[in-house]
């Protein structure tokens, strides 16, 4: 096979099935990863079969209507309806003690507006066709719970379902989680992270542009110019933990502590500016992401064409005039590079919000109607935090740990839509820089 | 390197009478400890097309850059010496460096227009100059462009980007944007070497035209384009204006040997 090749060809292709190799395990984990997430979030969502189960066992005999989340030879892991529930909201039960199960046609999954769900057997239309305006009284293990008919977002006959009307329930159930408001939506979560990230990005740009614009324009290549770039490199290396700390310490004690105490007179008994909040989180971001946009900002002031700069300067520009006119304009695909970095890495950033201002349940929106639209000091609820959230302090187990894989898989969505975005203005300024050159 | 020459650069009473734009004495100029021009004597007379030539690395392009101090820009430049245009210290701590830049335009060897549209080109000095009127702006456009034998080129194409013009397009828009602030002279370092020939030759009826209005010192390689165009031409050599004269008579009957074998091309390379 190989007798005609002689060494070094047969050297390179070493290199190629290596290369090929490494290039198809990558491609593999990242597949494997989005197969994670999607199959774990499809698992927050499918509509479950509601079993009526009945068994015995040293306290009696007892009855329950269920969904299955799984079930073998031996054991169902079954969760019962919320009103059902008491603490133990899954429960592991022996198919040898089982004395009935069935799965009625009947059996309806109700779904209420903050998230609850009641299982029980009825006519699907009936529910349906309830009158918004209409008290009713459902029964439930905590005695009579008391609901409108405004309160349920969902009835589905789940043991009727086709294969389609499964998936089409799951999806319609992602996105109410994707843009529900209050504590059953991730809505919040998704506005806090976008507006963290944006406003980041304000932040940042200017500093970090003018960081770059002052080390490459008029630093020159002394000393000092030589030890804030290495300083500045090696910054973008610190555990952004660190950011936090540093961001608790100076913005939220510091500033927002002193600010308090500025504006109230006194140090308040609720601290208004003086706790994490967006602002604090947003400038703390800032701060990591500012040595990335340094550098690749000053990478892009160096390919600015020296020819153009010197054009400037003898039709009468200052420095200033030149590189706000000429070489920044020049330079904009590199800024939006630079931004590109920034957004990739401020928006998958957990660690130094939790220090700042991200919270588990945040009353308001960030942004909304309300003057002054937007709420700079209040804290916020963050996709990246809900993921950590409902990973390890979830009440609800397997379901919260599937829910954290959806939250993360919109997370994911939403730091690729961000990029993308950016990716998209970047390119079409190229070509129309392009264009200029052609 | 031979001893400096013993003859004054330039003839006495050559330039007589005439008003002088561009003026450096005991002019020297050194990157870092590197020695670029050493102790030259250059005067530019006004309305004249003066020719700068001398062998490649020999201060030409140094010099031309101190009469509108963008050498400035290069950190480890010394300057020491005498620099006027027209009787002012262009060196004078008071003076204002874009004023004085204004006044002396420059266009540089590679057409270098900005990724903008030509007319943006041609207002770009006149906008940093402080003209915001809009009409004002196309008028003045328009007669720089004129003025650079660009017009009827491009008059229907003033949106479109100053890139997409040829390369000799761009030179004279280059031209045009550096005399759309109406400077009193142009500084041009090599203009026409990126130029094809019939580029060459429309950008040296040009210079011919400019020179009723403008002051201009050209730098060239190009021997015939200096006969052609300049009324003198001085001969510089590492880093010495040698001699200075009219272009008649340096191309007929140079006083030194070293300007006749440039001229003629029989400098050897070694001696630059």
């Amino acid at each position: 096979m190989a007798s005609n090749a002689s060494r070094p060809v047969q050297r390179r292709d070493l290199g190629l099935w290596l290369a090929a190799a490494a290039v198809s395990t990558s491609l593999l984990a990242l597949a494997a990863l989005l197969w994670v997430l999607l199959a774990q979030s499809w698992q927050a969502f499918a509509p479950a079969p509601v079993a009526l189960l009945q068994w015995r066992d040293d306290a009696g005999e007892h009855s329950l209507l269920a969904s299955v989340l799984a079930q073998d030879e031996q054991v169902l892991i079954v969760r019962g309806s919320e009103w059902q529930r008491r603490g133990d909201a899954y429960r592991r039960v022996l198919r040898s003690s089982l004395v009935h199960l069935s799965f009625p046609a009947d059996a309806l999954n109700l779904r209420l507006a903050d998230g609850r769900e009641i299982l029980l057997r009825g006519s699907e239309q009936s529910w349906r066709g309830l009158d918004p305006q209409q008290r009713l009284v459902l029964p439930g293990a905590d005695g009579e719970v008391p609901v409108r008919g405004a309160d349920l977002v969902e009835v589905v006959a789940v043991n009727a379902l086709s294969g389609w009307q499964r998936l089409g329930t799951g999806l319609q159930r992602a996105l109410g989680f994707a843009g529900g408001t209050g504590g059953s939506g991730l809505f919040a979560a998704l506005l806090g992270t976008v507006v963290l990230v944006m406003l980041m990005s304000v932040l940042v740009m200017p500093l970090g542009v003018l960081v770059a614009l002052w080390l490459h324009e008029y630093a020159g290549n002394d000393q000092l110019a030589r030890g804030l770039r290495a300083a500045i490199a090696n910054l973008a290396s610190v555990p952004s933990v660190i950011y936090g700390l540093f961001g608790l310490v100076l913005f939220v004690h510091g500033i927002g502590g002193s600010l308090d105490v500025l504006l109230s007179g006194t140090t308040a008994p609720v601290p208004h500016w003086g706790r994490g909040g967006l602002l604090w989180s947003a400038l703390t971001l800032a701060l990591l992401t500012l040595p990335v946009v340094v550098i690749s900002v000053e990478e892009g002031l160096a390919r600015v064409p020296p020819g153009l700069r010197q054009a400037a300067l003898a039709l009468g520009a200052t420095r200033a005039e030149m590189l706000w006119r000429v070489v920044l304009p020049v330079a904009r695909p590199a800024l939006l590079t630079a931004l590109i970095l920034a957004v990739a890495r401020a928006a998958g950033e957990v660690a130094p919000l939790m220090l700042v201002g991200a919270v588990k349940y945040a009353p308001a929106l960030p942004l909304n109607g309300e003057f002054p639209y937007l709420h700079l000091s209040q804290q916020f609820m963050h996709l990246g935090h809900g993921v950590y959230d409902l990973a390890l302090t979830g009440s609800d187990g397997p379901r919260d740990l599937a829910q954290a894989h959806a939250t993360a898989l919109l997370l994911l969505l939403v730091v690729i839509g961000l990029n993308a975005s950016a990716i998209v203005v970047r390119n079409r300024l190229r070509e129309r820089s392009r264009e200029l050159s052609a | 390197m031979s001893a400096p020459a013993p003859v004054a650069a330039m003839p006495g009473g050559l330039l007589d009478g005439q008003e002088l734009a561009l003026q450096a004495r005991g002019l020297s100029l050194d990157y870092g400890s590197r020695r670029a021009l050493d102790a030259v004597d250059l005067a530019v007379p006004c309305r004249r097309v003066t020719a700068l030539i001398g062998p490649s690395g020999c201060g030409k392009s140094s010099l031309l850059r101190c009469f509108n101090r963008l050498n400035d820009e290069i950190a480890d430049c010394r300057i020491v010496g005498d620099v006027r245009v027209f009787g002012a210290d262009a060196y004078a701590a008071e003076l204002s460096l874009p004023e004085l830049r204004r006044r002396v335009g420059m266009v540089f060897q590679k057409p270098n227009p900005f990724p903008q549209s030509v007319s943006e080109n041609v207002a770009f000095g006149l906008r940093l100059a402080g003209l915001r009127a809009r009409l004002e702006l196309e008028d003045r456009v328009e007669a720089a462009l004129r003025a650079a034998g660009l017009w009827e080129e491009v008059r229907d194409r003033l949106g479109e980007s100053a890139l997409r013009l040829s390369a000799g397009q761009q030179q004279r828009l280059v031209i045009a944007r550096a005399l759309a602030v109406e400077p009193q002279v142009l500084l041009m370092d090599e203009p026409a070497s990126m130029l094809d020939p019939i580029s060459t030759l429309r950008f040296e009826e040009l210079v011919v035209a400019l020179r009723e209005r403008y002051s201009v010192l050209l730098v060239t390689h190009n021997m015939q384009q200096a006969a052609r165009v300049a009324d003198y031409t001085a001969y510089m050599q590492a880093g010495r204006l040698l001699e200075f004269d009219t272009t008649d008579r340096i191309f007929t009957n140079p006083r030194l040997r070293g300007t006749e074998d440039y001229i003629t091309g029989k400098l050897a390379r070694d001696e630059e």
